[in-house]
């Protein structure tokens, strides 16, 4: 009888306590964070806004349907990241969490006017941040971007992630942002996005997000310098960091186009000249899918494609020479060369790394491309 | 109450996997940087060298404990002022696990919950298990409580191969050279393996020669997963990175995404954590009210199990008050003085005097 009480007691305490009542947050009465802006507010101060979604509005079929919209958007000033989350947590009746978030954007202007390595300690450090969430770069206010209306998705920052995974570009992580940046070997590179100034898609002037370039970006995370859209698609294949690309080159004498599908893009990199530092060669890899055909080449013969493929290699690598020449003037290391040379020369390497930015442009590298043509497609030469 | 080999083999792993998966690798990844693996299995040499010159000592005086024998050694009254330090040793080792899981349960999950509920739940539970069942109990949690540990902590460690880049961990020896090799190890090595509880634990072992394979087989097993751990947490992160990692495991599990969506399993690693602190902190404590029982003469060591637990609970609520006292892992006299002290130079010296009074034996034993 005694002992039933005890057991009873007993049980009672740890129902109590192990259950972790005190902790406790039910769903809603979470606000889910989606994507953070960060926009430029001033002399160190920074603007914070948060894109956070309305559960029960996202369920409206085909987006969002007369005026309800399925997230709102939250700012605030302060002195830091968490200092400004503080204050937009006082203007909200449910608690902030974070760790769904899909995408941070930095306004272009941010960057430019403050040191955004402080940006990344509270990442880090608060164990609460899950670091998959894309980092990019904004052309104009980081809070007009959150606060548009998607006609596909229902919040620009889904929408921004998926585009981003959508057309190949997976490694933009925040994760691999701060590894490369903390890297002494490597620069980053991180997609620049604007919204879409065309007319308004459908009836509720919804705005697409378009990816207005790069920004490459130095070792105190200052932009250097812009990358167009062609010119970034050849530099992040050169990175090592996409998945698959297309691709349309004029054949000889201006007499057609060939659109080709690239994919398992590889880079690889070496050090020739009898394993010279300064000399590096870089080679890129893929598999190609001829997927339109306007010259008078005909598939089914062997020497027309073997006269593709070498016309490919060479159309490729000029073109890619150029842009690595191009960034080379501009001086950060996006390709990890300086992370290449630290593994294979060490010795060499410590006298180069103070002013790797500099030295980078002392380095010759040459490109060169090596296509497996995997399939012409179903027909052999064009119907005329 | 006896211990068989099998149990003494979970045992010797489980208590070292909680030290090693909670501070060595970031002590050591200071120092050396990539190289820090180096530093890691170089720590795990020389602490098998220790765990191998304790069986030693312990082979030499199978039936007795660490507070008889010593005073067999050395004296009674050279043995009655050595042994205090063998019980400040694991006492320290029972307040800093405790506080370190305490603070890691607060940040991590239970922000809220104000310490002492945690605390006592946990203390409550040890001194449970060790007034009534003592090291027979304690064993057979650890029997069970083993093999799942190891399973999950040795996979955690493949989840992630699309982040893993082995260039990561190159230039090997080029960027640090020998002395922040070094240099880390001996910052880390105290913290890889705990061999002084074998002192203790040795004479509850059933058969002593299976039970010092046993042993040696624990640490080794430690010993090839903290450098398997350093060496993944290199591959997914980068030295830069990993050096500023306080708790390198928990961070890496975070990191694991499978197929986009098995993801956050952290939520594993930390129960199984307590769990395997648990066995550490109950075999402590039974080691230590022992310990205290036969050199002070009382008898009843359940008694003295349960004062121990008010004194542990006392020092825990008031170390937190001063912060400098409360962080104490890079402290020169512990790493430096104390630690090799009590792990190196005690069994040390009882073993040469050991073998002497063998030898000594032998010839009177010849002579006659």
């Amino acid at each position: 009888m005694i002992r039933c009480f005890h057991m009873t007691c007993l049980l009672l305490f740890l129902l109590l306590t192990s259950a972790g009542c005190t902790d406790f947050v039910e769903p809603n009465q979470l606000a889910f964070v989606m994507g953070t802006g960060i926009d430029y507010a001033g002399e160190e101060m920074v603007e914070v806004s948060q894109q956070i979604a309305i559960p029960s509005q996202m369920n409206a079929k085909g987006g969002s349907s007369g005026d309800s919209e399925s997230f709102i958007v939250v700012s605030a000033k302060g002195k830091n990241v968490f200092d400004a989350t503080q204050k937009i947590q006082k203007k909200l009746s449910r608690r902030l969490m974070s760790t769904h978030r899909a995408l941070i954007a930095i306004s272009e202007e941010y960057i430019e006017k403050y040191d955004a390595k402080k940006l990344f300690d509270k990442l880090n450090r608060d164990p609460a941040n899950n670091q998959r969430d894309i980092t990019v770069l904004i052309k104009g206010s980081a809070k007009e971007f959150l606060k548009i209306k998607h006609p596909l998705e229902q919040l620009s920052s889904i929408a921004a992630n998926k585009e981003l995974l959508i057309n190949g570009m997976s490694s933009f992580t925040t994760r691999q942002f701060i590894i490369d940046s903390a890297t002494e070997g490597t620069r980053v590179l991180v997609p620049l996005l604007q919204i879409d100034n065309d007319k308004d898609k459908g009836k509720d002037k919804a705005r697409l997000i378009q990816s207005s370039g790069y920004a490459v970006l130095d070792k105190q995370l200052k932009i250097k310098g812009i990358l167009n859209e062609s010119e970034g698609s050849g530099a992040i294949w050169m990175l090592g960091k996409g998945t698959f690309q297309g691709l349309t080159i004029a054949w000889k004498d201006g007499n057609g186009n060939l659109s080709f599908r690239l994919t398992h893009l590889e880079r690889r990199i070496q050090s020739v000249k009898g394993n010279d530092p300064k000399h590096i060669l870089l080679t890129v890899k893929a598999q190609a899918y001829l997927l339109d055909n306007t010259t008078p080449l005909d598939m089914s013969e062997a020497d027309h494609m073997m006269e593709l493929k070498k016309y490919l290699d060479e159309k490729i690598q000029t073109d890619l020479q150029d842009i690595m020449n191009k960034v080379q003037k501009l001086g950060p290391d996006i390709f990890g060369i300086g992370e290449y040379l630290h593994r294979k020369h060490p010795y060499w390497w410590k006298s180069q790394r103070e002013d790797w930015d500099e030295n980078f442009k002392q380095i010759q590298v040459s490109v060169k491309a090596n296509i497996q043509i995997r399939s012409t497609g179903t027909s052999a030469n064009q119907v005329r | 109450m006896t211990i068989s080999s099998y149990q003494m083999f979970w045992i010797i792993t489980i208590s070292s996997m909680v030290t090693t998966s909670y501070l060595p690798i970031h002590l050591a990844m200071e120092e050396a940087r990539q190289d820090s693996w180096l530093s890691m299995l170089l720590g795990g040499l020389i602490m098998l060298s220790i765990t191998w010159l304790t069986l030693r000592v312990c082979m030499q005086n199978k039936d007795k404990t660490l507070i008889a024998f010593i005073q067999d050694l050395l004296g009674s009254v050279l043995g009655k002022i050595l042994v205090p330090v063998y019980f400040l040793l694991w006492f320290k080792q029972l307040t800093m696990i405790a506080k370190g899981m305490v603070d890691f349960q607060n940040l991590v999950m239970l922000h809220n919950t104000p310490m002492i509920v945690i605390l006592l739940c946990m203390l409550f539970l040890v001194a449970y298990v060790v007034y009534k069942g003592g090291i027979t109990a304690i064993s057979r949690c650890a029997e069970i409580i083993g093999p799942i540990l190891i399973f999950v902590l040795f996979v955690q460690l493949f989840l992630n191969p699309e982040d893993m880049n082995m260039k990561r961990i190159l230039p090997v020896y080029a960027d640090t050279g020998w002395l922040a090799i070094v240099k880390g190890t001996l910052s880390s090595f105290n913290y890889i393996v705990d061999p002084s509880i074998i002192l203790m634990l040795f004479f509850f072992a059933e058969n002593k020669r299976t039970a010092s394979r046993a042993i040696l087989w624990g640490t080794a097993t430690t010993v090839i997963w903290g450098v398997l751990a350093t060496m993944v947490l290199m591959f997914v992160t980068g030295p830069h990175i990993a050096a500023q990692l306080v708790v390198p495991v928990y961070s890496l599990t975070k990191y694991i995404s499978i197929l986009n969506f098995i993801q956050n399993i952290d939520a594993f690693f930390i129960p199984l954590w307590l769990l395997a602190a648990f066995v550490k902190l109950s075999v402590c404590l039974f080691i230590l009210s022992y310990g205290i029982s036969e050199w002070s003469g009382f008898r009843n060591w359940k008694l003295i199990a349960c004062f121990i637990t008010l004194i542990w609970f006392g020092f825990n609520l008031y170390s937190t008050r001063p912060v400098g006292d409360a962080f104490t892992l890079k402290s020169f006299f512990l790493n430096n003085i104390f630690f090799p002290f009590v792990y190196i130079v005690i069994p040390l010296i009882l073993w040469l005097i050991g073998s002497i009074k063998q030898r000594r034996k032998h010839k009177r034993q010849l002579i006659h």
